[in-house]
């Protein structure tokens, strides 16, 4: 059996003389306790020397990544290949795994070679000979060195950190801009103050402001490319009865340079987010793609970095940035937010308020797909992206459409609907106030007993009798007071508009449907005593 | 077996500025408070701020800094006579003055790490430099203090150190191993394995690996046998981190050094629980603890285990 063994110096290949030796696991170290004894178990039958550093280092990170460099390519080729029948031990399945298919040697990895390996490293110095003594310690520390500073520099193109600077940049600029705009319209406005009120845009307020400078020269200056044509009339015209103050030409000069610098940021801020929106699309196509550059750089500010962001699960991408809304509602038991910063994507914001949680949702679901292929996958276009993106707006499109069929399931079966509840919203006429003469009994008897009927039909005694209350209540009141009673269901209040207006027909007709439950006699004595009330007052 | 002195450990952030060639850590405090009040919307004055504030603020900063290097300014002045003695441990010292600190042998002559106090000695003919070491920021001090038994970190011993962070104990295991003896610090964070590549670059004693602890079989071209293994990972999976590498590159017979938080591994455990289980861990993978201490007052809820690995069957 031959044994790999990588060194900081080189590839060292060992055949072990003693096969037996490595049946008793648990006693081989005994074997290994001085150098004569190891030399007797195994022996060095070659030892690749790595030339240089680079060789070293390229050697080290195909060692990390579990593949075959270069030189333990040659190595094997060179060394095992002439003896094929021989296994080869190895200290990392996976790379056995991965020599076996590219040069078929077979391999060998298990804790009989894993304790061969304890032993053999105890014993390195002594039996890889041609080594001065501290050689191989001096390269270890030579090829941790540069094998650390490979891993730390690895990679500027995927790098995320340029895109969470970038974006806190931007908001700080943002943040300051606004400040400085502030100032200066404020500043400037002790001197020219109907300029602030003609020119809203900020920028074109400063570049305004510098150009005029001194607002006796406006009539001579032109703003025509600055400002259209009737503002900057209105300008030339403000400025002549202005009442600011006049201020001395020092003063002008530091407006200025303030208004400089304003105009400065305002070009740097484009120029920074256009170098987002690069770098986005660099490093994140899909995500990009799916949720815009703005949206896709704060997640991915606020998660750290693009890796984080993919280790995030979809719930927690939709609800990213409402954190203390989160924790708030699920510490007092109430309804979480649905959405954080994903709800400034296109995609949310247009949608009505109704369907913005399902978008948000849907949106969360695919748009972690996209990070996780950005973050992990190795290709680099934006299909994937575009793909989830029409799928999402053709399911916007039908939750708009309400469409009768379902969104996911089998997309044959109809949406479930309701149970059908036969709600009775049938309008009664109130003929108390047809007449001022005083009606007869019998009539009353009729009314009452229509009434009666028109309340039974949906509620409980309990409620009726309330409900007769508010009638009374209302109907002494006027019309106008309907909307006051909150407590008043629709149907009623429907009911009683009806009834002042409607025909008697209707109440003909209703009575006759309606022919419904027994009342109690007392809560017909009670509508009745009301019923005369509101009629008297009626009148 | 407490060593009779108040533990005030290595608590100099700011000692003596004057005196100090790296006085870089106070400049970074004066400027990291300015940065807070510069937040905090004073924008406009800021030119105007910087003279007039700029004493005053450095002793704000320096008050800010303090707490990170969690002592106050007492100690050690420029020029006072202090005693330096060998502590029980070997390659670890005590100094005593006003207040005992413990220190180590300052491998580097005339740098500071991560702006600890420096002692300079006088012995004959000869000048030592010592470094304090700050129990409140490093494990390991705080077991010392803390009178653990053994730390089998002694001089030309050959340490694997998981967990190492930014190298500031690194520096001081370093300084104990000396020159013949080497320190193979694993490192997973990018950010710390900057600070950690600029402190071996100093210590050519310290190997640098950026690499998960967790796939030692990745970093076997780098590293020898090792005598012990100091583990500080913070990992709910760590005995089993340390047992994987104990396998790999400990010797039969050395000895492993945990630090363990409670709170890292069971949040909802009692302390005590969660070293009982970790210490079972511990036996499942042929590895035997042998003492096991808090680290109060230094830290809360952390342990310290010391075992051997492996240990040669006791002839009978």
């Amino acid at each position: 059996m031959l044994v790999l063994f990588e060194t900081a110096a080189g590839y060292a290949i060992f055949k072990v003389l003693d096969e037996s030796k490595l049946q008793q696991v648990d006693s081989l170290y005994k074997e290994f306790e001085t150098p004569e004894k190891a030399n007797k178990v195994v022996k060095l039958k070659h030892f690749e020397k790595f030339q240089d550093t680079t060789e070293a280092l390229a050697a080290a990170t195909a060692l990390t990544e579990g593949k075959i460099g270069k030189s333990l390519k040659k190595v094997l080729k060179k060394v095992v290949a002439k003896e094929a029948h021989e296994q080869l031990a190895i200290s990392d399945a996976k790379l056995g795994g991965v020599i076996k298919e590219k040069l078929d040697l077979s391999c060998v990895h298990s804790p009989a070679v894993a304790e061969l390996m304890r032993c053999i490293r105890s014993q390195m110095e002594t039996l890889i000979t041609g080594l001065p003594p501290k050689e191989i310690s001096a390269m270890s520390l030579g090829l941790a060195h540069s094998l650390s500073r490979y891993k730390l520099k690895f990679s500027p193109d995927k790098v995320d950190t340029m895109i969470v600077q970038a974006i806190s940049l931007l908001d700080d600029l943002d943040k300051e801009l606004n400040n400085y705009i502030m100032r200066c319209r404020e500043w400037y406005g002790w001197h020219f103050p109907e300029l602030g009120k003609v020119v809203t845009d900020n920028l074109a307020y400063c570049k305004a402001a510098r150009k005029i400078g001194d607002r006796t020269n406006v009539a001579t200056t032109d703003l025509s490319d600055l400002l259209p044509e009737e503002v900057e009339a209105e300008v030339k015209l403000a400025a002549e009865i202005s009442m600011g103050t006049e201020v001395s030409e020092q003063d002008i000069g530091n407006i200025g340079h303030l208004c400089d610098q304003v105009i400065e940021i305002s070009e740097y801020r484009s120029q920074l987010y256009d170098y987002l929106k690069n770098r986005m699309m660099a490093i994140a196509p899909n995500l990009t793609v799916m949720v815009g550059e703005l949206v896709g750089a704060r997640l991915i500010s606020h998660a750290g970095s693009l890796l984080n962001l993919a280790k995030h699960p979809a719930s927690t991408v939709q609800i990213l940035g409402a954190e203390k809304a989160l924790f708030r509602a699920l510490k007092t038991r109430k309804d979480t937010p649905k959405y954080g910063l994903i709800y400034h994507a296109s995609l949310v914001g247009q949608t009505t308020a109704k369907n913005k949680g399902k978008i948000s949702r849907m949106l969360a679901a695919k748009a972690s797909l996209a990070i996780r292929y950005d973050a992990l996958g190795e290709d680099t276009n934006a299909e994937m992206g575009a793909e989830n993106r029409a799928k999402l707006e053709a399911r916007l499109r039908q939750l708009e459409e309400k469409g009768i069929r379902r969104i996911s399931g089998t997309g044959k079966a109809m949406a479930k609907t309701d149970k059908y509840q036969h709600k009775s919203e049938v309008r009664m006429y109130d003929p108390s106030a047809d007449s001022t003469i005083p009606s007869t009994s019998k009539k009353r008897k009729f009314e009452e007993v229509e009434e009666e009927d028109e309340e039974e039909t949906p509620t409980t005694p309990a409620v009726k009798s309330k409900k007769a209350k508010k009638e009374a209540a209302a109907a002494a009141e006027g019309e106008e007071e309907e909307a006051a009673e909150t407590d008043e269901t629709p149907k009623k209040k429907k009911k009683k508009k009806k009834d002042k207006k409607a025909a008697e027909e209707e109440e003909a007709m209703e009575e006759e449907q309606e022919e419904a439950p027994v009342t109690e006699s007392e809560k017909k004595k009670k509508k009745k005593k009301k019923k005369a009330k509101e009629e008297e007052e009626d009148e | 077996m407490r060593p009779g002195f108040s533990p005030r450990g290595g608590r100099g952030g700011f000692g003596d500025r004057g005196g100090r060639g790296r006085g870089g850590f106070g400049d970074r405090g004066g400027r990291g408070g300015f940065g807070d009040r510069g937040r905090g919307g004073f924008r406009g004055g800021r030119g105007g701020f910087r003279s007039p504030d700029g004493g005053g603020f450095r002793g704000r900063g320096g008050g800010r800094g303090a707490p990170r290097g969690r002592g106050g300014r007492g100690g050690f002045g420029a020029g006072k006579k202090v005693l330096v003695e060998p502590h029980r441990h070997e390659g670890v010292f005590i100094c005593r003055g006003k207040e005992d600190a413990l220190v180590t042998k300052n491998m580097v002559v005339g740098e500071s790490v991560y702006g600890e106090k420096r002692i300079n000695v006088e012995e004959g003919e000869a000048k030592i430099e010592y470094r304090a070491w700050n129990p409140f920021r490093s494990k390991l001090a705080a077991a010392i203090l803390g009178g653990v038994d053994q730390i089998h970190i002694k001089p030309g011993a050959k340490v694997m150190y998981l967990g190492a962070a930014s190298g500031t104990t690194v520096s001081h295991v370093s300084d104990i191993v000396g020159p013949e003896g080497l320190v193979y610090a694993v490192e997973f964070s990018h950010r710390s394995g900057r600070d950690l590549l600029n402190v071996a670059k100093k210590r050519t004693n310290i190997i640098p690996i950026i690499e998960d602890a967790r796939h030692p079989h990745k970093y076997r071209m780098l590293v020898g046998m090792v005598d012990v293994i100091f583990a500080d990972v913070a990992q709910p999976d760590q005995t089993r981190i340390v047992a994987l590498n104990a396998h790999n590159f400990l010797k039969n017979g050395g000895h492993f050094v945990i630090s363990i938080k409670a709170n890292c591994i069971d949040s909802t455990a009692a302390p005590e629980a969660v070293f009982a289980a970790e210490v079972k861990k511990m036996g499942a993978e042929n590895m035997k603890p042998q003492e096991q201490l808090t680290l109060e007052p230094y830290e809360r809820d952390h342990a310290v285990v010391v075992g051997v690995y492996r240990p040669a069957p006791k002839k009978k």
